[in-house]
Parts: C-alpha cells; structure tokens; sequence
C-alpha cells in the first residue's frame, strides 16, 4: 500500500495546522502544515536553522506555538496542561543527546515512567522493560548506569525506554547526530526494525540512506517553511525546488 | 553521506590482494624507579633543592608547632587545682590550667539548665539517636518515611522534654503526635529487619487484610492505636517546668541550629523553586525574601527580630527570645540555601526537564523524581557547608543574650574562682566545634562517594 492510499484511507495520527512559531522576535516556523498517518515514516531534513527541530518539538509541545493547532490521535494541545500530558503520554521521543536520567540504572530508567505515570506494579515493568531491552539487544547492560554505556547504547536504552510506554508515534531528533560514526549503524538498525514492526515515525535526521531505506515521505525544511515533500524515491532523483539540490548537492 | 553502505568500501578495492593484519603491541610494566615509597618521596618532597629546602622548612614548622602545643596542653600543664590561682603558683603561664574547664564542663553542655532536670536532655537526645538508627540498616526500607518523621515530629515531642511544665490539650495530642512517629519508626525498623514487612502492613496482615486498600485501612486504625498508647504515655508524664531562659551551652547551640538546618533545607527547595516560577508574583516574593535576607548580616536580623519584634506586635502577646532567635536564624538560612538549591537546579541540563515531560511526567512529578534527586546530589558540598556555616553562626545568639557555648566558655573566665581563664575553655569548645563540623563534612563525603552513579567519568 503506498503512502498515497493511506492517506486516502485513513485518518491522520498528526495534524500541525497553520503552525506558527516565535523564538522573541524572530519567526521561526512560518505556517506549517503537516499530516501524518498511522504507520507513516517521515524524514525531516534541512539545514541547522531551518525549523525542522521546532516543528517535531512542537508535535509533543516542548515547544508552544503562538499560532496554529497540533492534532494528535484526535486530540488537540491546548492551554490546559494535564490534558497535555496526557496527549504525550502517546508520544515517544528520541533526543539528539539521548536524556537519560542519570542517577536511575538502565532499567530503572524504562520502568520509571511505567512505575510513576501508568502505576504498573514493579516486576510487571520490569518485565516488560526488560523485553524492549532485548529488543534493542541490550538486556545484558540492564543494571549498569547511563554513564557506563557507549553514545549508542545509550541512545538505544532511549528508544526502549520511550517505547516502554507504548506510545503510537515516535519521534526522534536527530538521534544520530552526536554519535561516533562506528556507532551510528546500530542505531539507524533499531530504528529499521521499529519501522519494520509498523510504528508511526517522525524523524528529523541527515541520514539519507536511512531515509531511502525506510521513509515513506521525505521532508525539506528551510527558512522555518516545508519547501518539498516527496516520497523518497521522487526526492533525491528529482528534486522540484533548486534550493532541495543545493542542499542535496552538499551533503550526498 | 550514507552510513549505512560502509563508506570504506571504496578505498579497500584500492588496497594490494594481501591485507596487513594489525596486531597491538603487548603493554609493560612501568620502570621500578617510578613506583614505592622511595621514588614517592624522592619525586614529591626532594625533586630539586628548592623544594627540598620548602620540605625541610615544612617539617621544621610544623615540629616547632606542635611541641610549643604539646609543652603547653600536656607536659607542663596543671590538671589538679581548685583556683586558678593555685594553677598560676604551679606553672605560672606555661602550661594549660585544665581543672577549670572540668568544673564547668556540665555548664558548657547544658548551660545553666538545672541539675536534677539534666537527664531529661539526654534521654531526648538518645532518642533522637535511636530514632537515627534505622537509617543506617541495610534492611529498612521506609527510610524516607523515617526521615520525615524524624524531622517533623521530633521537635514536638523534644520541646516538651526540655521545656516542660503546663500542657494544654492540644499541646498534650501534639506531644503524643511526635511519640508515635517514634514509636512507630523503632516498631517500623523491627519488623523491616526481621520480615522484611513495615509493621502497619503486619498486622494488617495478621488480622486478614488481603488488598492494598485493606491494608490502609487497618494501618491506619493500628496507627490510631499507637496513638492511643502515645497518648496515655504523654498523659502520665509531668516534668517540672525549665524556663529557655537558664538555657544554654551545646545544649542551645544544638537546638537552635538542629531547627535552622531541619527548616533552611525543604524551606530552601520551596524558595528556589518559587523563585524559578512562570508565576511573576511567586517569583518576586521569593526573589524580595532571599534578597532581603541575604543582604543583612545575621547579627542585624537577630537585633531585629529580638528588640523590633515586639514592638510590632500587639500588647500583651509575648514571644519567646529563644523562639524569636530560632525564627531570625531559620529565615536566614533558609535565604542561603534557596541560592545554593538554585545553582543546583541551573546545574541540570534542560533535556531532563524534556525528557521527563515527554514521558508523560507532569511539573511536579519530573521536579520531585528526576530533577531535585540530581540537582540535590550535585549540591551536598555546598549544602553541608552551609549546615556547617549555620552551626558556627549559631554562636551570634550570645549577642542578644542567649547563653549558647561561646557565652558559656567565656563565663568560666568571669567566675570568681577561675577568673581569667580564657584560652583553656576556648580551647575546649575550639575541640568541640571541630568535632561537631569535621563530622559533618566526612559525612557529607561519604554521602558524595556512596550516590555517586558516575556523573563524572
């Protein structure tokens, strides 16, 4: 099934409308609009600068946009802050600089939130953190701290320890981006597999052969505007705008 | 770049059919001139001659020191006289005039508080310790819980050790709060050691309780009880009123800064985060409170709160000095340590705060769990200096006319019998102090050591 016909069929998981963002003065996201449907992978790329990593901020509300709406799984951020936090409670997000916590142990990190937000008793989390452990392949690491790990592994603990909660979307922000270049294969071979396994993806990255490989639509960014979007096969053979071949030009 | 086809695959078609295979060099011990005791001193203490002639002096000052020291606190001094004149006949000023300074021992430690009431502190201050106690078990589990509860509610049931006299019935159920936390605590550490169960879930269990919801509901009838038992306890106790007034020396140093450091700390987390708050009006009292209390000495907020107080307050209502004391110093130092909690907080880098958001954490949740556990560890240095710079400011109260330990040791010189007598007793609470804060300070290296989870690699 093409991204085409799933975007006919179903209803999108996230919808930015008219997004609209301030950083003070200077105007950061200038009406983005954005659908994403269930099992969509999408690759966000564009110069540093350009907005891509306000804009995936945005769909978890990290960052508040002054105008426009953010839709996710039918429900829109508002003002008021618990419904917020329920919203997110759906969303998983990978970070450029992983974010673990570090005075928690790897496992007590993934069981954190399913302990205090879902109350789940202890040896069920733990469980079920150490399955998504084994899923990213490493259990072994369980009972070391964050800082005893490589970049890599930490960044893998990151992805089970969002997907503990189950979410239905994934997002990642530049998760490779501060990585040694031997480790950031096993990374980008997680997140394969995740989107393998049919999870909805939002990734901001510079990876292109990931996005070859795995997106259903790649995005360009620049100036705070989506300036082409395209399934990959059309983006990098034919790009529409000369500034998406000037772009591509100088990282491939 | 596209990392996922090994880049290197282009250079290696270049490379000759016979691949080199790199093999790392075995490692060697280090050369014996640079190891041992020998090679320690030589490398540290004599590398060159100025720093041979530095060690030499070193060692010259201290042994000049030291003997000037030993000479006067051991070998010439006088440790039986019944004046100070009779130690003046014997040695004259060589040597240290010690019996002065045990006469007054008792008043040093409990300033004038009465002889007979004496045991009253001790036994306090043993429960304290037993209250203590637990937190060093490796089995019990509700430290936390027994923590707060020593903090909170030993102060209500101390107070009327120390002080005494007429209770009220509310002050009678307050007394009895503070014994069943103690009660509570000693059962809690028994039976955490022993099977592993807090006793309120024990004895639910005893009596059939099968659910969680169970359970607290037959803890709390049994909490309830205890505090039936506390009560009647409380009831049957009647001691003998002791005015604040008479008292005095490490007794008063201790409760005055035992209430500055218990207070300064939560007091302190709440301003700090009081002073980050989106909220303007929350922000600027706290900020208008830490500000004003920081920038005016200690001595000048005890003149305020001990003469100006009253003046404000209607006629007739009357605060106790050693109360008006203990407020000045907490407010003081909780004003420091909302700055030091601050920095701790600026320490933590924002993706926690994210991090924990995007799970799904809500403010209070994320500050609690992820960011005061990691902003609190970083601070210990600071915060332990402060407990320390709390308890030596302590001594400022003898400036409004409490009878702390520096009074104390300087009324041994005015006493008839020893006057004159100064630098024994200063001595003697010079001891004291630094054992007092040298405790402090190793405990709070030890706490470093024991949570450091490899923040720094």
């Amino acid at each position: 099934m093409s991204a085409v016909e799933k975007a006919v069929r179903r209803e999108p998981v996230i919808e930015l409308i008219g997004l609209n963002k301030w950083f003070g003065a200077f105007h950061v996201l200038k009406d983005v609009n954005l659908r994403v449907y269930e099992g969509e992978r999408i690759v966000v790329c564009g110069p540093s600068g350009s907005g891509k990593s306000t804009m995936i901020r945005c769909i978890n509300q990290l960052e508040v946009n002054q105008e426009g709406t953010v839709i996710v799984g039918g429900r829109s951020f508002s003002k008021d802050e618990k419904a917020n936090t329920e919203i997110r409670r759906d969303i998983g997000m990978v970070f450029q600089s992983f974010n673990l916590f570090p005075h928690l142990t790897i496992l007590e990190n993934c069981t954190f939130a399913l302990t205090w937000v879902k109350q789940m008793p202890k040896d069920e989390a733990e469980a079920l953190a150490m399955e998504f452990l084994t899923r990213v392949r490493i259990p072994e690491q369980a009972r070391k701290y964050p800082m005893q790990l490589s970049g890599g592994q930490q960044q893998r603990v990151a992805i089970a320890r969002a997907l503990c909660m189950r979410p239905k979307i994934m997002l990642f922000d530049e998760p490779t981006a501060s990585l040694d270049p031997e480790m950031i294969n096993e990374v980008l071979a997680t997140m394969i597999e995740l989107a393998e396994s049919g999870m909805t993806m939002v990734v901001v990255t510079h990876e292109m052969g990931f996005a070859r490989k795995v997106a259903d639509r790649v995005i360009f960014m620049d100036q705070g505007e989506i300036v082409e979007e395209a399934p990959p096969e059309l983006f990098f053979a034919r790009p529409q705008y000369d500034r998406t071949q000037l772009f591509l030009s100088q990282i491939l | 770049m596209n990392t996922l086809s090994p880049p290197q695959a282009a250079h290696l078609t270049d490379t000759p059919d016979t691949v080199k295979v790199f093999v790392p060099a075995a490692a060697r011990a280090a050369p014996s001139s640079t190891l041992g005791a020998a090679a320690w001193i030589r490398k540290n203490m004599f590398s060159s001659v100025p720093s041979a002639f530095l060690t030499i002096l070193g060692i010259w000052v201290v042994y000049t020191v030291l003997n000037g020291f030993i000479g006067w606190a051991w070998t010439n001094a006088v440790w039986e006289a019944s004046s100070r004149r009779d130690c003046l006949d014997k040695v004259g000023n060589a040597g240290a005039c010690w019996p002065g300074v045990v006469v007054w021992i008792p008043n040093l430690i409990y300033g004038l508080y009465p002889k007979d009431e004496v045991w009253r502190i001790n036994l306090a201050f043993a429960l304290l310790i037993v209250w203590l106690v637990p937190l060093w078990l490796p089995r019990v589990h509700s430290k936390v819980a027994i923590g707060l509860s020593m903090v909170l509610l030993f102060p209500l049931f101390a107070s009327y050790m120390f002080m005494g006299g007429e209770k009220g019935a509310i002050w009678t159920a307050l007394i009895a709060v503070g014994l069943t936390g103690f009660l509570w605590t000693v059962l809690t550490a028994v039976t955490e050691t022993l099977w592993g169960v807090p006793v309120l879930r024990m004895v639910a269990r005893k009596f059939g309780a099968t659910t969680a919801e169970a359970e607290s509901r037959i803890g709390q009838v049994v909490l309830l009880a205890l505090f039936g038992v506390a009560l009647f306890i409380v009831f049957e106790l009647d001691f003998v009123e002791v005015r604040t007034r008479v008292w005095g020396g490490l007794f008063l140093t201790m409760v005055i800064s035992g209430f500055g450091i218990a207070f300064s700390l939560p007091a302190g987390i709440v301003l700090a985060l009081g002073r980050r708050s989106k909220m303007p009006v929350i922000s600027l009292l706290c900020t208008t409170f830490i500000e004003l209390f920081r920038s005016v000495p200690l001595i000048t907020i005890l003149f305020m709160f001990n003469t100006m107080l009253p003046l404000f307050l209607p006629a007739g209502v009357e605060v106790n000095q050693l109360l008006r004391a203990i407020v000045a110093v907490c407010l003081f130092a909780s004003a420091y340590m909302a700055e030091i909690v601050r920095g701790g907080l600026q320490a933590i880098p924002r993706g926690q705060y994210e991090a924990a958001s995007a799970m799904g954490l809500g403010f209070w949740q994320s500050t609690a769990l992820i960011i005061m556990p990691q902003a609190l560890k970083i601070m210990i240095p600071n915060i332990v200096g402060n407990f320390i710079g709390l308890f030596k400011d302590t001594t400022l109260v003898s400036i409004i006319g409490l009878l702390d330990l520096l009074s104390m040791a300087r009324a041994v010189g005015q006493d008839t019998l020893w006057i004159g007598l100064f630098i024994e007793p200063f001595f003697f609470i010079t001891v004291i102090y630094f054992v007092f804060c040298f405790a402090m300070s190793q405990y709070s290296m030890n706490l470093e050591k024991r949570l450091n989870t490899g923040h720094k690699r």
